[in-house]
């Protein structure tokens, strides 16, 4: 029993030590997006557009190639590249959501759309998901490999559920409250990294490859127009402004910087 | 060792309020000024006035001490996602986290001030007061007892739910996916040893487990293995294997594919079902009725999978070996066992315990090596050694120490003295600044596997390499999560720096390991206290005993910590 004395003096000893920090990769603040307090859905009639690029500012940064550390076979068939940022011609900036932080009444969500996010290649797709609050999102599984899909909410519910290599599709439960976005991850497949952000009305759109952005049926108005991009952050402090006449269409371009 | 709590604290509560609710378990007061109190006495140093896990001691602590303002809770016996009861708290601050630096309040608070803290620490975090419905627990009714067939069954899920992935193939921790675990901090992570069950956080029963695995373990990687995690959730076992035929069938007639979509259809609507209850929608009979059912073959298989990881550790933390634990190595003629002979399943492995070096910079906080295991034998001229230690990662040197420049490595150092203390009152050999003689090393490195070296030191970090080497065997393995080492040597060498070795006589020893992974290096390392072994002597033959030296030389290694502690404080 002397030992485990010693280990409990060994745990006093640590308490009134001050000796090294840790070198944890301090978790970087996540800005969020900003949801109106209340959301009113309503048929929307000759509503307007709002559409534009979204381009990266600054030296182009090399991308980062994922360490493939297990399930070669499946996960390093092909090379990967992290997808915190990605650049494409002409500067384009991949996956950035725009959206309207003050809508209060506007169209429904668009019941058709299915909700997925695969798991191909031990890579989230897509790497960021618009998840409409009370609605189920599947999580595909096109690997034959175990995967664990953790959902680091904190308003809502956190999930973290294994999802086997014999389980192609997994529906998760729907989230009452917007929020978002959050980081998705899967710990098997450390480097595995997507976002989900759970929103209250349909105005959110995530940019594709060419960088574009539309938001449509928008009724007529001025709203205030936010972005979020996960390595260029977000302009919820200083959005733009924005005026919608019925029927017409507003162009909006961003250029982005690192944060 | 859970129940044993719940029983106490009812008997109690019973005896003060005289209430029979018997199945109810008990709910924390309102948060007061009271539990505050205890909380800023108790807590604060290590979990922050504010809750955040930041107090003045929690720097150098992995785990970090929670941060409770996220409502991140590990020990649970609540469903996934859900907060902890107010009983998981009580418990789990009664008993304390093992493997970790949260310590247990059973007799530093009374129960009374743990319940009072409770309601404290869940001010923390707005989900307690938000939540609407009492949390869901898991139910634990349907236990299989423990048998071979149930922990065979076991085995099987094991693999089948990628339990694997994490904790290895024997469940030592040494996972595929072990090396990149971080927690919800960033901090770094590794899966429990699953054969170490004195090191799981929130107990080893088999029901302890059960409830870890469903629930998962909040914060950390663990995921959550609910109902539909399961193959075939929502079929009966028969459905189930009827179901795999079809699916391994090269073609399937018209016929076939009719009954695979059915099977997938009943799926579909038992996961239907298991979603619309975690989001809170009312069942009807029928629903709830199918969703027992599902649940009913998914918690048989959670008890054969508990049953299957409780097998993996011994009943208890073996015993250090110390007074009849003493390490003995037995006797034999003629040649000695190799490594992988079958001789040394015939001898019980003596444990000795390993703690986190903290004496001298740099120092290690956060060990992740348990303890090594010995066993021996010798004959009239050689005597040999087994050593075997768990650790997650095999590691030899390809990664550097920043400090130092040093290759980072997995090792393991014996210490003898160089020459053995004649009776109980002869001067201890040398350790961390507290002895005077001098040490007999022998040191092995992952990157020689097939070599030791011998080493004499007159401080922890005066250690110089013998000029003359003698003549030692050595093998070794790396096997899920295991090491093995195999010395062999002669009794009697001729270097004066050697440790000679003699029939009956009582020997100190003492271990130091090093996990590369971790970081290990030098003086950052987990360290045993001294022991003793004696090549026990062939029936017939004298014996001298020296019990109390083991006693005297355990004591001498507390003094000379507290020493170490009290010069320390002096200085700071
Ligand atoms: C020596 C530092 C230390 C002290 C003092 C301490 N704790 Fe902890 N505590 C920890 C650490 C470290 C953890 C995290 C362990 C882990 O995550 O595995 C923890 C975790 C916890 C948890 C989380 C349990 C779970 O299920 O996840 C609770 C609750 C807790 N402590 C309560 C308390 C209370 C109440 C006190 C005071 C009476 C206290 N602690 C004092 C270090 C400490
Ligand atoms: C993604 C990796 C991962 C997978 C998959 C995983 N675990 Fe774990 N497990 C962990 C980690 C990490 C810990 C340590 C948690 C902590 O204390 O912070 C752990 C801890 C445990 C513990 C110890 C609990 C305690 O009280 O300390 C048990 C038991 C356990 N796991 C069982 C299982 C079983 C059974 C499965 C499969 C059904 C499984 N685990 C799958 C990562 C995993």
């Amino acid at each position: 029993m002397k030992t485990y004395l010693l280990a409990s003096l060994a745990i006093l000893l640590a308490c009134c030590s001050i000796g090294t920090a840790f070198a944890a990769d301090s978790d970087a603040d996540v800005e969020m997006l900003v949801f109106p307090d209340s959301y009113t859905a309503s048929s929307v009639s000759n509503g307007g557009t709002i559409s534009g690029v979204v381009k990266f500012e600054g030296d182009m940064p090399e991308m980062k190639m994922l360490e493939i550390t297990k399930d070669q076979a499946i996960c390093g068939a092909t090379e990967k590249y992290d997808e915190a940022l990605v650049v494409g011609e002409g500067n384009a900036l991949k996956n950035t959501i725009v959206y309207l932080i003050d809508i209060s009444q506007g169209k429904d969500f668009d019941k058709a759309t299915k909700l997925e996010m695969d798991q191909k290649g031990c890579q989230f797709t897509p790497h960021v998901q618009i998840v409409p609050v009370g609605v189920r999102l599947t999580m595909l599984n096109s690997d034959k490999v175990n995967h664990n899909v953790h959902i680091f909410s904190s308003i809502n519910k956190p999930v973290n559920k294994q999802q086997t290599k014999n389980r192609r599709r997994m529906p998760l439960a729907a989230v009452k409250k917007a929020e978002g976005p959050v980081s998705v991850k899967c710990d098997i497949h450390g480097w595995m990294s997507a976002w989900i952000a759970y929103v209250p009305h349909p105005y959110f759109a995530v940019t594709n490859e060419k960088g574009e952005f539309t938001l449509e049926d928008v009724p007529a108005g001025t709203y205030k127009l936010g972005y979020w991009h996960e390595a260029c952050g977000s302009n919820s402090e200083s959005p733009v402004s924005i005026t919608v006449e019925a029927g017409g269409t507003v162009t909006q371009d961003f250029a982005l910087k690192l944060k | 060792m859970r129940n044993k709590n719940v029983v106490s604290l009812l008997i109690l509560v019973l005896g003060t309020l005289g209430i029979l609710a018997l199945t109810h378990a008990q709910n924390a007061p309102e948060a007061s000024e009271k539990g505050k109190e205890v909380y800023e006495q108790s807590c604060a140093h290590c979990h922050g006035t504010e809750g955040r896990g930041d107090g003045a001691a929690a720097e150098n602590l992995l785990p970090q001490p929670r941060d409770f303002t996220r409502g991140l809770y590990k020990i649970r016996s609540t469903e996934s996602g859900e907060l902890p009861t107010d009983q998981d708290l009580f418990d789990i601050i009664t008993e304390g986290m093992p493997g970790s630096s949260m310590p247990g309040w059973e007799t530093a608070l009374s129960a009374n001030e743990r319940w009072e803290v409770v309601a404290y620490i869940k001010t923390f975090h707005s989900g307690f007061k938000e939540r609407e419905a009492p949390p869901r627990e898991i139910s634990l009714e349907g236990k299989i007892p423990f048998s071979e067939e149930s922990v065979e069954i076991g085995k099987g899920l094991y693999t089948e739910l990628g339990c694997v992935e994490c904790h290895g193939n024997v469940g030592r921790g040494d996972g595929t996916s072990a090396p990149t675990l971080t927690d919800a901090w960033n901090f770094q992570t590794w899966p429990a040893n699953l054969t170490q069950g004195w090191t799981y956080r929130g107990g080893s029963d088999t029901e302890d487990i059960f409830k870890r695995f469903i629930g998962g373990i909040a914060g950390s990687p663990m995921p959550a293995f609910e109902g539909d995690s399961f193959l075939h959730f929502g079929l009966t076992s028969e459905e189930s294997k009827r179901l795999t035929e079809l699916e391994n069938m090269d073609e399937m007639t018209e016929a076939d594919e009719e009954a695979s979509n059915q099977f997938y259809e009943k799926m579909d609507e038992a996961v239907n079902i298991a979603l619309n209850r975690v989001e809170g929608v009312e069942l009807s009979a029928a629903e709830q009725q199918l969703y027992d059912n599902a649940m009913k073959v998914v918690y048989e298989k959670s008890w054969h999978l508990a049953n299957y990881v409780k097998s993996l550790m011994p009943e208890e933390r073996p015993e250090p070996a110390i007074g009849n634990n003493v390490l003995r190595s037995q006797y034999i003629q003629g040649e000695l066992p190799t490594i992988d002979d079958a001789a040394w399943e015939t001898s019980e492995a003596r444990y000795f315990p390993l703690v986190g070096q903290i004496v001298v910079e740099p120092r290690q906080f956060n060990p992740t090596i348990d303890a090594v295991n010995v066993k021996s034998f010798y004959n009239d001229t050689e005597v040999v050694f087994l050593f075997i230690w768990d650790d997650r990662t095999y590691t030899t040197g390809d990664e550097t120490d920043e400090t130092t420049g040093k290759p980072l490595e997995d090792a393991l150092a014996v210490q003898f003295p160089v020459k053995v203390p004649q009776g109980p009152t002869a001067p201890k050999p040398y350790f961390l600044g507290g002895g005077r003689l001098p040490v007999y090393l022998w040191h092995w490195k992952a990157s020689a596997p097939e070599q030791v070296t011998e080493l004499t030191a007159k401080g922890i970090n005066a250690a110089e390499v013998q000029e003359v080497q003698a003549d030692l065997q050595v093998k070794s393995t790396y096997t899920d999560g295991q090491y093995k080492l195999w010395v062999k040597r002669a009794l009697k060498t001729e270097d004066k720096k050697d440790l000679q070795l003699e029939s009956g006589v009582f020997v100190p020893i003492a271990f130091s390991a090093w996990d590369g992974s971790n970081g290990d290096i030098d003086t950052k390392r987990t360290i045993t206290s001294w022991y003793t072994f004696v090549l026990e002597p062939v029936p017939s033959s004298r014996r001298f005993i020296y019990p109390p030296l083991i006693a005297i030389l355990s004591f001498g290694l507390l003094v000379g910590l507290r020493a170490a502690v009290q010069r320390r404080n002096s200085v700071s």
